[in-house]
């Protein structure tokens, strides 16, 4: 039986967020929350190796303690235990200390197989912790998964997209595994399910009763990367706007310009 | 040691034994920039054999020297032999930076030696700056979704790791230096112990219709389109003018057009001589892939950023811009 762990995280709505104008800070008090999609087509991708290969599913998050929310979310869609990192020493974290955090709790579960995480986040999108992952774990790495083929012997095999082609490749287990959304599409939850996961249990690890963690790795000291300072994108200066009262005037306008430029 | 200690910045040249992918050589031009304002030496780390022409390419970029990295397990692109290799490289020399395109192996391998090394790795700048106060390199780039600019730097660690997309810097070669430093490197790794193997490879089809990063005219949909219904004109649009269909992110995050016609910072970086944009709200990772010699936006927000991006811009229904202009435009060339 494959023992699998999947990595999701609750990010809020990037849409909405705000920066306040005079202190430069991010305002994400009252932002809707809501599960990275990338996340989501992973998790699509662990079920339907639990379905055909057997196994368990583990789901993992670290996050405030409202990202529960997220991890009902997918224990509805096909996922067997649920597991936070919570606690305000993980806090701040980047993707270096993030990474630490989640393979320390990881190893108290016990050992994985397969490990899926999504491509990227919408908020952080450095798309840099699946690697991150990988290489704490000790593990292969499939990026961008388009098919799993087989899993059989201790090795996975699957073509993954590369920049001008498809490759397959085998790699040896555990095996972390991002992948291609249009291959994945997330299900939606069955209604019997969705009531279950609402009370399922949830293994909750703070910074109290995670086993062998070092202070100085997470959080922000263990974060090799600090944000100091945000601004607003510097614009240029807008482009001439054509407002002679009608669409039909409007573009007539623009043909005469761009004919002008030679550019139709 | 003290973060002072760590001298020199270098690029990754990536390739596969005849050509070097075009962004190694836009790293070595624009850190070649840095590198004046730092003081620090560059040098291109180059692993496994690549003709000398290929390497007089990268020479007449600036660099001070190339690593050359020779040995066992570099006979395909693999995350193991490739991250030990730079593990191995920088705790012997202790380069301040170290830079690697942003291509799909280059996002793969660069954060996992940057776990092996304890630092901090940064991904997708467009700006590269240097504090001299601190020491650091900003790197900059659009976050949350493009709203702002964020400063990121690697306060404490050493090496300062970045990967940076293709297409992000400009390849404009300063010219040879007259004398370059040339060092060997044996490394070797155990090709047993490369944990996944290509067993075949399938090249993509040629759809020219999928091929825009240089179309003379492209027809950009973005996230106000309704639905895939209304998709149709745009084509019809684009065809009128002897140009291409492409889309913004969250077109592709529907489901309605490909990726490969995804424009952007994370998608294709396009050229072209005429960029109609609908309904596309003008975020940086966006309008960073554009580059046009006339660029029309129509948007019904006339807040919208993209009008400070375009040469000429209508506020209003984008369906209705786009048959109105077709009807003109075939009433043109009747």
């Amino acid at each position: 039986m494959l023992n699998i762990l999947v990595c999701v995280k609750q990010i809020p709505d990037v849409d909405l967020v705000k920066m306040d104008p005079e202190t430069g800070n991010l305002v994400r008090a009252g932002v809707p929350t809501l599960t990275n999609p990338l996340d989501l087509n992973a998790l699509e991708a662990a079920v339907r190796v639990k379905e055909r290969f057997g196994g368990k599913i583990t789901l993992i998050t670290m996050g405030p303690p409202a990202a529960e929310e997220t991890l009902r979310e997918c224990l509805a869609v096909g996922g067997d235990e649920a597991v936070l990192i919570t606690g305000r020493p993980f806090g701040g974290a980047d993707t270096l200390s993030t990474s630490y955090t989640i393979v320390k709790a990881a190893e108290a579960l016990g050992a994985f197989d397969l490990i899926f995480a999504g491509k990227e986040t919408l908020d952080g999108a450095t798309g840099q912790m699946a690697s991150q992952l990988a290489e704490r774990f000790d593990a292969s790495q499939i990026s961008c998964c388009f098919t799993i083929e087989d899993i059989a012997d201790g090795k996975i095999r699957a073509t993954r997209t590369l920049e001008t082609g498809r490759e397959t490749v085998e790699a040896t287990l555990p095996c972390l595994i991002t992948v291609e959304k249009d291959n994945f599409y997330g299900r939606l939850p069955n209604l019997k399910a969705y009531l279950e996961a609402k009370t399922a249990p949830i293994t909750t690890f703070t910074e109290n009763n995670l086993p062998g963690l070092d202070m100085q790795k997470i959080g922000v000291p263990g974060s090799g990367t600090i944000v100091p300072k945000i601004y607003p994108p510097e614009l240029p200066e807008p482009g001439q706007m054509i407002r002679t009262g009608s669409v039909k005037t409007d573009v007539n306008r623009l043909v005469e310009l761009l004919a002008e430029r030679e550019a139709i | 040691m003290k973060k002072s200690d760590y001298k020199n910045m270098w690029v990754y040249i990536e390739h596969d034994g005849v050509t070097a992918e075009p962004v190694g050589l836009e790293l070595c031009c624009e850190l070649r920039r840095l590198c004046d304002t730092t003081g620090d030496k560059l040098y291109a780390v180059i692993i496994g054999d690549l003709p000398a022409a290929e390497q007089e390419k990268i020479i007449d970029c600036g660099i001070d020297g190339i690593i050359a990295v020779h040995g066992t397990g570099y006979d395909f692109l693999n995350t193991d032999a490739y991250a030990n290799a730079f593990t191995v490289l920088s705790r012997k020399y202790n380069p301040s930076a170290i830079f690697v395109g942003g291509t799909i192996f280059g996002r793969d391998f660069a954060p996992r030696f940057a776990v092996q090394l304890d630092t901090g790795c940064t991904s997708d700048a467009m700006q590269l700056e240097y504090d001299p106060e601190t020491g650091d390199i900003q790197f900059i780039e659009p976050a949350v979704g493009g709203k702002i600019m964020a400063v990121i730097t690697v306060p404490v660690m050493r090496p300062q790791i970045g990967t940076i997309r293709p297409g992000t810097f400009k390849y404009a070669p300063t010219g040879k230096k007259p004398d370059l430093e040339r060092i060997e490197e044996e490394i070797n790794f155990d090709p047993a112990a490369i944990r996944v193997r290509p067993l075949g490879f399938e090249p993509d089809d040629n759809d020219p219709e999928l091929d825009i990063a240089n179309a003379d005219c492209v027809v950009c949909v973005g996230n106000g389109l309704k639905d895939v219904e209304h998709l149709e004109r745009y084509r019809t649009l684009a065809k009128l003018l002897g140009g291409k269909i492409g889309c913004t992110r969250p077109l592709y995050d529907r489901g309605i057009l490909p990726y490969k016609l995804q424009i952007g910072q994370s998608g294709v970086m396009v050229k072209t001589k005429l960029y109609l944009s609908f309904g596309v709200s003008g975020a940086v990772n966006h309008t960073a892939g554009v580059d046009a010699d006339v660029f029309v936006a129509v948007d019904k927000n006339p807040e919208a950023q993209i009008f400070n991006y375009c040469d000429y811009g209508i506020v209003g229904d984008m369906d209705e811009v786009c048959d109105e202009l077709i009807a003109q435009l075939r009433a043109r060339q009747a």
